[in-house]
Formats: C-alpha cells, structure tokens, sequence
C-alpha cells in the first residue's frame, strides 16, 4: 500500500468519526426542545418543577455545542472571514488551513487540555455534586466538565483530517 | 504594556483576514500573545487561570441557552416551506397595486426576520425566493436587490433574534461591571426581554421607512416598479383562506413567542421550546416533516450552535488576554479622553463598529468589542437598551454597506448572472441612508426605544 492510499484511509476514518459524533449529538438538539416543553407544561399547567429536568436542559445544551465542534468543522461551518479566502486557490486555502493549524487551532485545543486538566480531575476526586438542592447527582457535573476535554480532542483529531486533506491539495495542485 | 494590547487588537485583525475559522484564530492568536508575553515576563499566567471555569460557565449560561432553540425553531420554519407560500400569497393579494410586490417582500423579511433570525440566511433565502419573482415582474434590479438586502437584514434587530439574546446576555453583563465601578453594589439588571422589548419600535420604523421609500419609488419613477396589471400577468385568485392558511400559522407562533416573553408569562428559553414545538407541529400539519427533514433540521442546529459558542468561547480566551496586557484600561482611557463626554464616545464606537462590520459577523462583535466598550460606555449613564438597540442597527446597516456589506455577498452568491454587483451597490445605497436616518431618529429620541421596555417592565 502506498502512502497516498494510507492517507486517504485515514482521512476517510477520521471524518467519519467527526461525522459520526455529530450526528449522535444532533439528537440532543430535539431531546433539548422536548425536556424543554416539558419543564414549561409541569410548570404552568401542573404548577410544579423537577430540578434535575431543568438542568439536563443546559446539560444537553453544554454537549451538543462543545462535541459538535468537530462535526461543525468538518462541514466547514465555522465561520471565516472570507473577503480573501474565498478568491484563493484551493492551494492558496490549503496554505492558510495548514497555517491555521500549526499557529491557531492545535496550540489552542493543546493548552485547553493542559488547563483543563485539573480542573476536570479534581471535580472527579471530590465527587462533585450539583449545586442546586434536587440537581443531577454526583457523576454529572464532573461528567459535564470532562467535556471541555473532549472538545479540544475531537476538534485537533478534525484538525489532523484537515491538515491531511490540505497536504493532498497541495500535492495535486 | 498597554500597547501590546492594541498590537493584539491589530494582529488579530489581520490574521482573521487569512481566512481561517474565526474561533480558533481568536483563541489561537490570544494564547500566542500570552506565551511570548509570558517568556518575556510581561504576562501573568495567572490571567488564564480562570480558563477552564470561564468556558464552564460558558456551557452553563442558561440565558444562552435559547439560542439553539430559536435555531431549531428557524430552521424547522425554513424547512417548512412557510416564507414561499408567505411570499407568494402576500404577491398574489398586493400584487396588482403599484410597487405591491416590493411591500410584500418586506413584509415577509420582517416576518421570516422574526422566526428565523439567523444571520445571513434570510437573506439567501429572499433572494432565491423572491429575486426572480421581482426581477419578472419587471422590477429595476436595483430596486429589487435593495429591498431584499435592506428586508433580509431585518433578522438582526427584530425579535427573537438570536442576536438579540447573545447582546443581551453580553449587555447585562457589561451593565453589572459598569454599575459596580460606579459603587452600585445592589445594581439593576437588563434582560434579554428588555432587549425584546426595546427592538420592536426600531424594527418596525425601519419596516415603514422601507415601505415608505417603496411608495416614492412607484410615485416618481414608476417604471421601477411597474404593477402586476402592466406586464399583464394575471395572479392566482386569492381566497380568505388561502391568505388565512399562508398567514395565520406563522403569525399565530410569532406572537405566542413574543408574547409569551413580553407579557412576563415564559423566559425566553421557554418561549423557544414552545416555538420549536409549534414550529414541529406546523410542519407536520402541512405535511413537510418527514425523518429525513428531521435530521436536517438537528444536525442545522448543532452546527449553528456549534459555530456560535466556538466563537464565544475563542472571544473569551482573546478577552483575557487582552485584559492582561491592561487593554480594557486603554480604551477606557481613551474613551474617556474623547471630547464631547458620552456622545463623543458613542459616536467613535460607533463608526469603529461599523467598519469593524465589514470583517467581522455579528456575532464576533457581540462577544470580542461589546464587552470591551460595554461597561465604559455604560457607566457614562448611558441606557444599556438603548446602546444594544442602536448597536444593532448600526451593524445591520454596516452589512448593507457597499462594498463590503455581508448582506450584498450573500445576495450576489444566489442572484443571476444578469444582475450586476454595481447595479447591487447602487440599489442598497437608499436603504443605507434609511438606516442612517434611522440611527439618527433612535439617538435623537431614545424613548423609541426605551419606552416600550419602561412600559412592560416599569423601571
């Protein structure tokens, strides 16, 4: 097997999983709009709250932005600022993903892990529990913070598709 | 080290010209900064500390969390199929009157702007939709892409916009800060609902003023805009109920929404989830929702929403950044050395927004500058409803502006060949003067927009 072959596979395999990931979280967008109505029909037509229901609704709200990023990415929905990049060549825009990359993305997902990291292992180490009395009990606030590692992962994997795909265009092109 | 702060400024700037996805370059340029800052021992590490529980509290903010429920919302609508049978219906009843089809089409954005509010959409949108309809009728193309530019663009001011919940938590946030440094220490609030509230005079002047060029056009140049009856193109017969089924619906969830946020009966992240059901439940009634569409619509909202908090999130790190270089201290400074007190201020964020408005989204703005400009200009005694409101104008008026206005790329990527970029600049040049009367208007009586908020939520 040649090495473009290899490459190929791999890009295919990553954004596979970008994808995957997006669509599994994509339910929590519906799931959000029903425990939603829920909550407003227990509060005004049953005259009670539930909580734990309540907070699930910014739970979800919390995974679907922070692991959806990847997917986001890989359909080229983050924004640019593209009174340049839309003129460029495919070259040309391969040259500012891998710049983008190396200066931007990864220092950025990298540094997130770094920081991140205590943060999410002593929520993990006291058992942290919801703030409100009736919150989601102990595993899912630290459950919730291991997200913003999970977001810088999946989004530097993504990156590495990309930079894989700009290395194709470059080589083409 | 204030200077290396604007140097940041400048830098990010420029770096977001390369064309890589903003969140990242705001994050990733911050956090450059801070490290060669660090090494040379003109950065306190200590500012990015607060990192992770910043983006934790990010993930957490529940007045955010309306925005991808309003999402859902406007994309279940857009899915459905109700801006083509708003349009086409509103053509066929006004279409026989002088410059009917023009009104029709504002109309539309106004209601589209209401139920969608997503940036740059409704004005795709209009311009498939409703170009080739004007431009056969015999419309000049400059009236037309006008229209759809100025009426495509409304989804940033009126409500629900998402727009308008992301200022508003921004705004409440910077009015805490401004009321603190003033040694208010029980401080008022602003609310995403005030915001609501303080949008809707604005929006609907806007609405008549466009209208109202409209009617001059047809009155002295009516070649322009010739009426269905002169290309002799006889329109579908229009029943009450047509008009009932095309109307009805979409108003009915409208004002519920609205209402419902107004009149103090539901949050507005409790209004989005009934306006995303009822949105389900009218695209179900008309037969557009199958499993397909459903998953359209999720995996729409997961990537809008994914594209906002990015963004938020990349702003934060920038932010702390440029905090730790002193740069909110500089501007501060500077903004409090400009002549002319407050209305100095006001008028020089002003102008820099709007040229900011040629590089960056809305949504940038909202999160990098109005934190930064917020609590100065607020603790000058300024209404912070008042300054969301006429910041919100501003920049739809900066993407209308040729040639750099968002809102004339997006039309030029969906209209025809035939139409040409001069003949888009010239044709939106009216409507920038609209808004710039209309942002004379808001400065000059600010009870356009602060009265209705007063009235609903007293003081």
């Amino acid at each position: 097997m040649n090495s473009a072959t290899t490459i190929s596979a791999l890009l295919a395999r990553l954004e596979q999983f970008s994808v995957a990931l997006g669509r599994v979280v994509s339910w929590m967008t519906l799931t959000m709009v029903l425990v939603t109505f829920a909550v407003v029909v227990l509060r005004y037509l049953f005259g009670t709250g539930v909580i734990w229901l309540q907070e699930s609704i910014t739970w979800l709200h919390a995974v679907v932005f922070m692991l959806g990023a990847a997917y986001t990415l890989q359909q080229e929905e983050h924004v640019r600022v593209d009174i340049f990049y839309r003129e460029m060549t495919a070259r040309g825009r391969a040259w500012v993903n891998i710049g983008g990359l190396i200066l931007f993305l990864w220092p950025m997902c990298i540094y997130l892990c770094v920081e991140a990291f205590d943060y999410v292992r002593v929520s993990w180490q006291i058992r942290e529990g919801s703030r409100e009395a009736g919150g989601l009990p102990f595993p899912f606030v630290p459950l919730l913070k291991s997200v913003i590692l999970l977001m810088p992962l999946t989004i530097s994997l993504q990156g590495v598709a990309i930079f894989l795909r700009s290395l194709v265009h470059l080589r083409e092109g | 080290m204030e200077w290396v702060a604007l140097l940041l400024f400048g830098v990010v700037v420029l770096a977001l010209l390369a064309g890589f996805p903003v969140a990242f370059t705001l994050g990733g340029c911050g956090l450059l900064f801070a490290f060669v800052g660090a090494q040379f021992g003109v950065f306190d590490d200590a500012f990015l500390t607060a990192l992770p529980s910043r983006i934790f509290g990010i993930m957490t903010n529940e007045t955010l969390v309306a925005v991808p429920l309003f999402v859902f919302m406007g994309i279940t609508l857009e899915r459905a199929r109700i801006a083509e049978d708003l349009l086409e219906t509103l053509s066929d009843l006004f279409g026989s009157i002088r410059g009917g089809l023009g009104i029709s089409v504002t109309v539309v954005g106004m209601l589209l702007a209401a139920s969608t509010g997503i940036v740059g959409a409704t004005v795709v949108t209009m311009g498939l939709l409703s170009l080739p309809t004007m431009l056969k009728r015999g419309y000049s193309p400059e009236v037309a892409t006008g229209t759809i530019c100025a009426s495509g663009t409304l989804g940033q001011i009126i409500p629900p916009s998402i727009i308008l919940v992301m200022l508003g938590d921004v705004m409440s946030s910077a009015y805490q800060q401004a009321q603190l440094s003033q040694g208010i220490f029980s401080p008022r609030t602003v609310s995403v609902g005030d915001l609501f509230a303080g949008a809707i005079i604005p929006g609907l002047l806007l609405v008549l003023l466009y209208i109202v060029y409209l009617l001059a056009v047809s009155l002295f140049k009516p070649s322009a805009l010739p009426s269905a009856a002169d290309v002799a193109e006889a329109s579908r017969r229009v029943t009450l109920r047509r008009v009932g089924q095309a109307l009805l619906p979409p108003l009915l969830l409208i004002f519920a929404v609205l209402g419902s946020i107004l009149g103090g009966f539901a949050t507005p992240t409790e209004a989005a989830a009934v306006g995303a059901v009822g949105a389900l439940l009218l695209a179900l009634q008309r037969q557009q929702l199958s499993a397909e569409r459903l998953r359209d619509v999720m995996q729409g909202t997961v990537r809008v929403s994914s594209m906002v908090f990015l963004i938020l999130i990349g702003a934060s790190i920038f932010s702390l950044v440029f905090r730790g270089y002193g740069g909110d201290d500089s501007v501060r400074h500077l903004l409090e050395s400009l002549p002319g007190g407050a209305i100095g201020a006001v008028l020089v964020v002003m102008l820099v927004m709007f040229l900011l408005g040629f590089v960056l989204d809305f949504i940038e703005i909202t999160f990098v500058v109005v934190p930064i400009v917020g609590p100065v200009l607020l603790a000058m005694g300024l209404d912070p409803v008042w300054l969301g409101i006429m910041i919100a104008v501003n920049l739809q008026t900066s993407f209308l502006t040729p040639p750099f206005g968002f809102a004339l790329f997006y039309l030029r990527g969906v209209a025809p060949e035939s139409v040409t970029t001069g003949q888009i600049y010239r044709g939106v040049v009216p409507f920038v003067g609209i808004q710039i009367l209309a942002l004379v208007l808001l400065a000059i009586f600010p009870g356009l927009v602060t009265w209705l908020p007063h009235l609903l939520y007293g003081q």
